[in-house]
């Protein structure tokens, strides 16, 4: 497995051990705990990805799919559970849960082995930097310290995203939102992760220039062989980019198959509501 | 100048003096990092130096002798009134020659004569912290100090060497301390880079209004970043040399007169001393 | 016969949960047996409804059974059980040794026809120039019309989507074809060669479930017909 995720919650609030247990999808108050009014975020999660797997996570608003995103990429502190990355290992050679990590490994986790593409480019793109210098950030952050290898892999990745090179020292809010979507898209690639993390990557953006952005990272995907894990609402975005889906509602997993079994034949009510809400 | 027996030795008083040394020890304890201190007022506004004057007077003893420069120069009107700020409280006696200094306060530069064993260059620091123009949260700086990650910074060297062929930072140019920190020299020229890397004197960095302090103990391995394709490129003066002394392998300043440009030595002791050997040589 | 068996399938059944609607429950198909070997077509046969399409999907695993199993016998000598096994196991599977051919197209909208049905050969590490060549060898043997070729399929007529989602599904043939009503819409004379490829595919040893609306199709192409009835 690349990546595993054991019990992994996350509990704004003061937390009073038992909110885990209180809430959840059948706690009646949802995800807010009814003893100290603690909110469950991420509830108690288990996950595998495999190398190479695509997995998408569905759920309304507020059911916990971009927090889990943020615990898995760092974004934010867990508050209990463990997550395993592949090649992660403690000095016995043993698999070590990487939220006990030092935070040089941590950054270089984050740096190298995983990236992540947010749905607001201001999250994932640094304004003060151009185009070139985004994507740099990302090779830097690797380690690269030769100009040469630095420029070409920034401009290699800048073609891929079907920019034209001429425009690589622009600086992003010379772009229009789904360039910018793709210059964060180059930037996440450029480090070769072996997950890419998206967090409703194409939402905002109109409907043709979101298909080109679809596919785009369809075939990036396909070609470089990389993980995903992609958060969206939009079950036509899971059914386009993903193998696999998990449903979460109210901070728990509720549902977890094939993306076309979760679509032809989901098993939970919330699952089947969900896939009947489809348009 | 006889020092004034109404005012303490060093000016501040001594628990001050022992907050600012115990800075320093940090400081030289882990070279390159940032320590903070508690920047006493002083009787020069916030900006003029009090960082380094701070550093000076916790660190003077009555044996010191003392050198103060202001972009090289021991005649300027700040190097002056800083240096006889000094003398007058402690006492110490003063000197332009860089060799017979203990400690050299300065101002943007380091001086032409290699440093010895002993001597300790205390720098005047406008702006301590390498990382303000990449990371505005001070919290984030020193995570990324910690984990070693200065990306952000070969990101602004990545898009100069893109957009201009090569950095566009004249002074204060980063550099690695010791294989760790990166810090900020202070505003010297590139050119002074070099003279840092395995110094035998100690240098210490203190900046007033920003109240930090940080330093580079004597023989450690300072290096400005640099891509590994692109060699560090420091100031050049092809074909000039200075008109005074003739000095050549040295930083000029550029100085604009009616009759166009001049070049002298920035470094005035240097200049002097290779204008006094010259007379000895016509003398003999 | 054993040692050559592809694919089992003991008392499969399926029913579904209809919990939108109150819980109500809906019943698929049950007690399904049948041993499928290698080289051969199985045909599942019964009146639309029995459940012949939901047999297909199950055994996917787009649906899940709801009792019974599947066993998948790998060339490796390895046995699966498509019921229980995990979702990245199915995945391994169907990305290499177990294709489906819906009887609708299900494809990524903006590829041309040549790239859609060259995709599986490239998919397999075949020179993108070599499966374009296939892919066009096999379209024209379709009679899909070259000037279709650089279009998407999602413009074609209901017939060329049907004959290029074959093409798609059997140029690179993995070892199990599971075939929803790969016939369907289309004219006698492209049936008959759809059936030819699939005489040849049995040539190669490719095992094949497979649905067909005609009684005479399957007489002609099936070497075991599993009748399929509808539950009272």
């Amino acid at each position: 497995m690349l990546l595993e995720l054991e019990a992994v919650s996350k509990i704004y609030g003061i937390g009073c051990g038992e909110c885990c247990a209180l809430t959840g999808e059948t706690g009646a108050g949802g995800a807010i705990c009814p003893r100290c009014a603690s909110v469950v975020a991420v509830n108690q999660v288990d996950l595998q990805v495999a190398e190479g797997e695509v997995l998408g996570v569905v759920g309304e608003s507020g059911s916990g799919k971009s927090t889990l995103l943020q615990l898995i990429y760092q974004d934010q502190p867990v508050s209990s559970g463990r997550i395993f990355f592949n090649g992660m290992l403690d000095q016995k050679g043993e698999r070590q849960d990487i939220l006990t990590l030092p935070s040089t490994l941590k950054a270089r986790l984050r740096g190298r082995d995983m990236s992540m593409i947010y749905q607001n480019p201001h999250r994932g793109l640094n304004f003060n930097f151009s185009a070139g210098g985004n994507i740099a950030e990302k090779i830097l952050d690797a380690n690269e310290r030769n100009y040469q290898t630095i420029r070409s892999r920034a401009l290699h990745f800048f073609t891929k995203i079907e920019m034209p090179p001429s425009r690589i020292d622009d600086y992003p809010d010379a772009f229009s939102g789904g360039q910018q979507q793709r210059i964060q898209i180059a930037k996440a690639l450029s480090s070769s992760p072996r997950l890419l993390l998206l967090d409703e990557p194409t939402t905002g953006l109109d409907v043709s220039v979101q298909a080109r952005i679809l596919d785009l990272i369809k075939a990036l995907q396909r070609e470089m062989g990389f993980a995903m894990i992609v958060v969206s609402h939009d079950l036509g975005v899971i059914n386009h980019l993903t193998d696999l889906t998990l449903v979460m509602k109210n901070g728990c997993l509720v549902e977890y198959g094939l993306t076309d079994q979760i679509l032809e034949d989901p098993q939970h009510a919330y699952t089947q509501l969900l896939v009947s809400s489809k348009l | 100048m006889t020092r004034q027996s109404d005012v303490l030795f060093g000016f501040l008083d001594e628990d001050a003096k022992k907050e600012i040394r115990r800075a320093l020890l940090k400081a030289v304890a882990l070279p390159g990092y940032i320590v903070p201190f508690a920047s006493r007022e002083m009787p020069v506004a916030r900006g003029w130096g009090t960082g380094g004057l701070q550093v000076s007077l916790s660190i003077i003893t009555e044996d010191d002798t003392l050198k103060v420069i202001d972009q090289g120069c021991d005649g300027s009107v700040n190097a002056v009134n800083i240096r006889d700020f000094i003398t007058a409280v402690t006492g110490v006696s003063e000197t332009e020659n860089t060799t017979a200094a203990t400690i050299i306060q300065t101002r943007h530069r380091v001086p032409e004569h290699q440093l010895q064993e002993g001597q300790i260059m205390v720098y005047q620091v406008p702006y301590p912290e390498v990382l303000d123009s990449v990371e505005p949260d001070t919290a984030r700086q020193k995570e990324m100090h910690a984990n070693n990650d200065y990306a952000k910074l070969w990101v602004l060297l990545y898009e100069d060497t893109s957009q201009f062929g090569d950095s566009r930072m004249a002074s204060g140019y980063p550099v690695a301390v010791n294989g760790h920190y990166v810090m900020d020299p202070s505003p010297i020229p590139k050119f002074d880079i070099a003279k840092l890397n395995m110094s035998p004197a100690l240098h210490l960095y203190g900046a007033g209004r920003e109240k930090r302090i940080y330093a580079i103990p004597p023989y450690t391995e300072v290096t400005p970043l640099t891509f590994a394709d692109r060699p560090f490129q420091v100031e050049a003066f092809p074909g000039k040399a200075c008109e005074r002394c003739g000095s050549s392998r040295v930083f000029l300043d550029e100085v604009h007169l009616d009759d166009g440009v001049h070049y002298f030595c920035s470094d005035t002791f240097h200049c002097d001393t290779t204008l006094d050997s010259q007379g000895d040589d016509h003398a003999a | 016969m054993s040692t050559s068996c592809k694919l089992k399938v003991v008392n499969l059944a399926k029913s579904f949960t209809l919990h939108t609607l109150g819980g109500v429950r809906v019943h698929g198909f049950s007690g399904i047996n049948f041993s499928l070997p290698k080289g051969q077509l199985l045909a599942l046969s019964g009146p639309s409804g029995a459940g012949k399409s939901s047999i297909l999907k199950t055994i996917y695993r787009s649906y899940l059974a709801s009792d019974g199993s599947a066993l998948f016998h790998r060339s490796d000598g390895s046995q699966v059980d498509l019921v229980t096994c995990t979702e990245s196991r199915v995945l391994d599977l169907r990305r290499r040794e177990i294709g489906f051919v819906t009887q609708f197209l299900k494809i990524l909208p903006r590829v041309s026809a040549l790239d859609t049905v060259a995709r599986p050969l490239v998919e397999i590490g075949m020179p993108a120039d070599e499966a374009r060549t296939r892919a066009e060898d096999t379209l024209r043997r379709l009679a899909i019309r070259p000037e279709l070729f650089p279009l998407s399929p999602l413009t074609f007529s209901g017939g060329e989507q049907q004959r290029v989602n074959i093409a798609r599904g059997i140029i690179a043939p993995k070892e199990l074809l599971l075939l929803d009503e790969p016939t369907a819409s289309l004219d006698e004379k492209s049936s008959n060669t759809v059936l030819d490829m699939l005489a040849e595919l049995k040539q190669q040893g490719i095992a094949m479930v497979a649905i067909f609306h005609d009684q005479k199709k399957i007489d002609r192409i099936a070497d075991i017909c599993v009748p399929v009835e509808r539950e009272q």
